[in-house]
């Protein structure tokens, strides 16, 4: 890297030996400046063109199990001095004068690119959101509305610590997004979305076109026109390969993330050695794939991501760890310490999260099927990770009948418990699986962007929610 | 302090004058927050930070161009203004683009204190207590496992902003709240429930040991809980329940997606979509209301206006863009913060609170589900759609018996609406949005 550091080093320095002044055994210094650009269209106008400027510095401080935080978005010596000075209030010790040096960690890179994407005109970033909406409104005359939206962040990081480690990354993140309304007889209105991107250069869109994208929102809400309500009730449902990771990073994922467990209040503690799947089940958070949305040259502790085995053959093989729950857990990090901004402290999170393919093909599968609901595209999904409560909206959903998809299903939601899911699981396909680079999870009102990704799965005895109950009242 | 920002904002304003905008707002926003987190007794989490930052908005030749940065040296915010009219150009014209018309401004309304100098002075030493006090209260019920997270904390904001059209805009307030989550435990099966509260003034919070108490209660009572059949029942949610529900319905009153038809509610203006014991209002006045402002996001006055009265849709909510797109008024309902454009939004949001107690309610329900948590965004606004997973009591003969998990509930909202046949006299706000008890004479349960 040829650019000056974020904070020059020396001062990195001495705020650490400054946040270590009342005797704590571990401190960090992050700091971020973050660009975003961003353009809107509705009503097919480009509505506007945004751009954003975020920097600062996050102070943490670490005494036993007790954590200090400052921050500050002044970047000057003083401001920088009493935020590490607030977070060292955490350790009551006194009197410690040491000095600390950091050097520079050689990093691995998934996501280097020739152009930084703050470096781009706006107008390309314009011109692809220009012709998505054309793209979406010339698939078919019922789409009435078009909403697009191309955003990017090109995000530098610096995180230090009295460990002695330096590390620094630039992180460029981009995204298109189509969002259409098509309407049929008697004015009935159904929506589709689709969009992804991931750390890639501008040039992804060449491929990745915005007219792809587009028709793929359109096609999605011509589909749903004339849906028929769901029959609600335990059903075997079929889940289409890609976003539909999503629900295995709810329903699984959460729950294997380290803070819970340490807490004991993920229903995955104290299993690890047990058969919490269906042996079709390997299920994997991987940091390293290139260019993906939720890859990472470092976690936002500086430590390298990891491609890590949670589930293997459906037995339970890991959990993902940041620094401060490893520690406490006598546990080594995984590279999973994550947060949205220097306003956070990190957290145990997800990257990339999907389960491995298995043998059989998509076709097979959906003929193996006599009734059930093909999943074809989630909405939103939620997750209690303490009883393992899940629920998705299925914004895309058709009648399976005697192996073959049949009419479209409206108003599909599915619910159930994470590990009896995944016991439940019978098929899993050998199709790809990554989505094209969509997600952004939050937790403890933190969002950070993720990959997931799913081969065509087969899921028996699903509980589906709808208005339609089978044979009449209670 | 006040003076400069209030300076630099009309400085922004000037040079982006100066640089070719026609029209111009700086939005400046400050802030400190502070929290304390305990766990097993001894301090586990503190955080004090300060933060400010603006967002511009310019019009350039009736195109829109905004930026916004949290870097106030004097040396970057020239460029800062520059990029903001230089984005400009890559935007659309458009003559319905622009800051509010003279006839949405006026006087700033009295909204009361907002501010109180007892939370803006708390000491660190009042968060850690009432973590440790709300951790013990949880803790008193054998059957809770851990607490997962108590926290105190509060926070102090101001905002400042001034326009090219001669908006100067001034607020400060203050919040405090206190969270407890815990996890109980029995027969190998876990049940978490949080219970919290926030308000603007430090004496109308509720007591640590009652926010602990709640959130324990909440979780064991969920102890058991299982799948039940589908069927159709009449449903109780709670208020917290009852709130979110309100709050999908805020969603369809939103101006730009009824300008668009892209809410159910968009051709029932004037119409009756529920009974007449329904009056939902969004409130900009409300005293020591969270959300309680004298002026929205662009700098019109902010007022009550009742969404639906006695069961009638009485307004559809706008910002200055959208009201002049549908050749209609503000209703001063522009929410941001720094970092983003005004997008419609609400204040204080809730359903006025009816003449039953929740008690009665419950006790005429032979067979039926009172909802007390759900998961899941459920509502789909364009189409009314509503699925969401739901746990909560099965009611039985007027009793709520056994605890109920995994299971949905599902409607079509303007249907739900109508279906509403029982309304609490339990208002209450948790945040900026309130309800009471309701009750819907039938609705799709799915289970089993």
């Amino acid at each position: 890297m040829t650019q000056a550091p974020l904070l020059a080093i020396p001062l990195v320095e001495r705020l650490l030996a400054a946040a270590m002044e009342r005797g704590a055994e571990f401190a960090e210094v992050y700091v971020e400046r973050s660009e975003n650009t961003a353009v809107t269209l509705d009503e097919h106008k480009v509505k506007s063109a945004q751009s954003g400027l975020s920097q600062g510095v996050g102070l943490r401080v670490i005494a036993g199990s007790k954590v200090g935080y400052a921050y500050s978005d002044d970047l000057d010596d003083e401001a920088l001095f009493r935020a590490a000075r607030t977070a060292a209030f955490i350790a009551h010790g006194g009197g410690s004068e040491r000095a600390f040096t950091v050097n520079r960690t050689p990093l691995p890179t998934f996501y280097r690119l020739a152009q930084h994407l703050s470096g781009v005109e706006v107008e390309a970033k314009r011109e692809l959101i220009v012709r998505a909406n054309k793209a979406a409104h010339a698939y078919d005359k019922r789409i009435k509305q078009v909403m697009a939206s191309y955003a990017d962040t090109t995000k530098r990081i610096l995180v230090a610590n009295t460990q002695g480690h330096l590390a620094e990354d630039t992180q460029d993140l981009c995204r298109i997004n189509v969002h259409a309304v098509a309407e049929g007889a008697k004015g009935e209105r159904r929506t589709g979305s689709f969009g992804g991107g991931g750390r890639v250069a501008f040039s992804h869109f060449d491929t990745f076109t915005p007219e792809y994208v587009a028709r793929e929102a359109a096609r999605q809400a011509c589909a749903g026109l004339g849906a028929q309500e769901a029959t609600a009730g335990e059903q075997t449902v079929v889940l289409a390969p890609g976003w539909s990771g999503i629900l295995l990073h709810e329903a699984v994922g959460h729950g294997l993330e380290a803070d819970f467990i340490r807490k004991g209040t993920s229903l995955f503690a104290g299993k690890l050695g047990e058969k919490v799947a269906s042996e079709l089940v390997t299920v994997i958070d991987d940091g390293t794939m290139a260019n993906a949305r939720g890859s990472l040259n470092v976690d936002d502790e500086g430590n390298p991501t990891q491609f890590k085995v949670l589930i293997e053959r459906g037995v339970l093989k890991g959990y993902m760890y940041d620094s401060l729950n490893a520690k406490l857990m006598n546990q080594k990090t995984t590279g999973s310490g994550r947060r949205e901004s220097f306003k956070h402290t990190p957290l145990p999170r997800m990257t990339n999260t999907y389960l491995a393919p298995g043998e059989d093909t998509h076709e097979d599968i959906i003929r193996s099927v006599d009734g059930g609901i093909y999943c074809a595209n989630f909405g939103g999904g939620q997750v209690d990770i303490t009883n393992g409560n899940f629920v998705f909206e299925v914004s895309e959903a058709y009648e399976i009948k005697k192996g073959k998809l049949a009419r479209p299903l409206k108003g599909v939601t599915l619910i159930g418990i994470g590990p009896e899911a995944l016991k439940n699981v019978s098929r899993v396909g050998n199709d790809p699986m990554p989505d094209p680079g969509m997600g952004t999870c939050g937790k403890d009102g933190q969002g950070v962007p993720v990959g997931v990704g799913l081969p065509t799965v087969r899921i028996d005895k699903m509980t589906v929610g709808g208005t339609r109950v089978a044979g009449g009242k209670r | 302090m006040s003076t400069n920002y209030e300076q630099l904002a009309k400085k922004l304003v000037a040079r982006a004058k100066k640089m070719g905008a026609k029209q111009a707002e700086a939005f400046v926003q400050v802030g400190r927050e502070a929290t304390c987190r305990v766990r097993d007794g001894e301090i586990e989490h503190l955080t004090q930070a300060t933060s400010k930052g603006v967002g511009l908005r310019v019009i350039v030749k009736n195109r829109l161009g905004f930026s916004f940065t949290s870097d106030f040296e004097p040396s970057s915010l020239n460029a800062f203004v520059d990029r903001a009219v230089k984005l400009a150009e890559a935007a659309a014209p458009n003559p319905l683009n622009g800051l509010p018309d003279e006839k949405d401004l006026g006087d700033f309304p009295d909204v009361g204190a907002l501010y109180d100098p007892e939370v803006a002075s708390l000491a660190a030493d009042w968060k850690i207590t009432a973590a440790l006090e709300m951790e013990k209260a949880a803790r008193a019920d054998p059957r809770i496992k851990t607490v997962e997270s108590v926290e105190a904390g509060e926070s102090v904001g101001e905002v400042f902003l001034a326009s090219s059209a001669g908006i100067t805009g001034y607020s400060q307030g203050t919040s405090v709240y206190l969270y407890t989550g815990a996890v109980a435990e029995a027969d190998g099966q876990l049940q978490n429930s949080w219970w919290y509260d926030a308000r603007r003034f430090l004496r109308d919070l509720e007591s640590p040991e009652h926010v602990a108490k709640e959130a324990a209660r909440r979780a064991v009572r969920m102890l058991g809980a299982k799948k039940v059949k589908s069927q159709k029942v009449p449903v109780v949610f709670d208020p917290m329940m009852a709130a979110s529900f309100i709050g999908g319905i805020a969603g369809a009153v939103n101006g730009d997606a009824v300008y668009k038809k892209s809410s159910f509610l968009a051709s029932k203006l004037g119409q009756t979509i529920a009974p007449p014991t329904i009056t939902i209002v969004d409130d900009g006045l409300m005293p020591k209301g969270l959300a309680t402002s004298p002026f929205d996001g662009e700098g019109v006055p902010t007022r009550r206006s009742p969404i639906v009265e006695k069961g009638v849709l009485k307004t559809f909510l706008y910002d200055a863009f959208t009201a002049r797109k549908a050749k209609t008024r503000s209703t001063g309902n522009a929410s941001r913060g720094y970092r983003s454009l005004p997008s419609i939004g609400t204040h204080n949001l809730y359903l006025e609170a009816g003449s039953r107690t929740p008690e009665a309610l419950i006790k005429d329900v032979a067979h039926g589900f009172y909802v007390t948590t759900m998961l899941g965004h459920g509502a789909n606004l364009v189409t009314g759609e509503y699925s969401r997973g739901a746990n909560g009591l099965w009611i039985e003969n007027g009793e709520l018996t056994r605890p109920v998990q995994e299971v949905t509930v599902a409607g079509n909202l303007l249907d739900m609406l109508s279906r509403i046949d029982g309304v609490g006299s339990d208002l209450t706000f948790r945040g900026s949005v309130g309800a009471p008890t309701i009750r819907f004479n039938e609705l799709t349960v799915s289970g089993e």
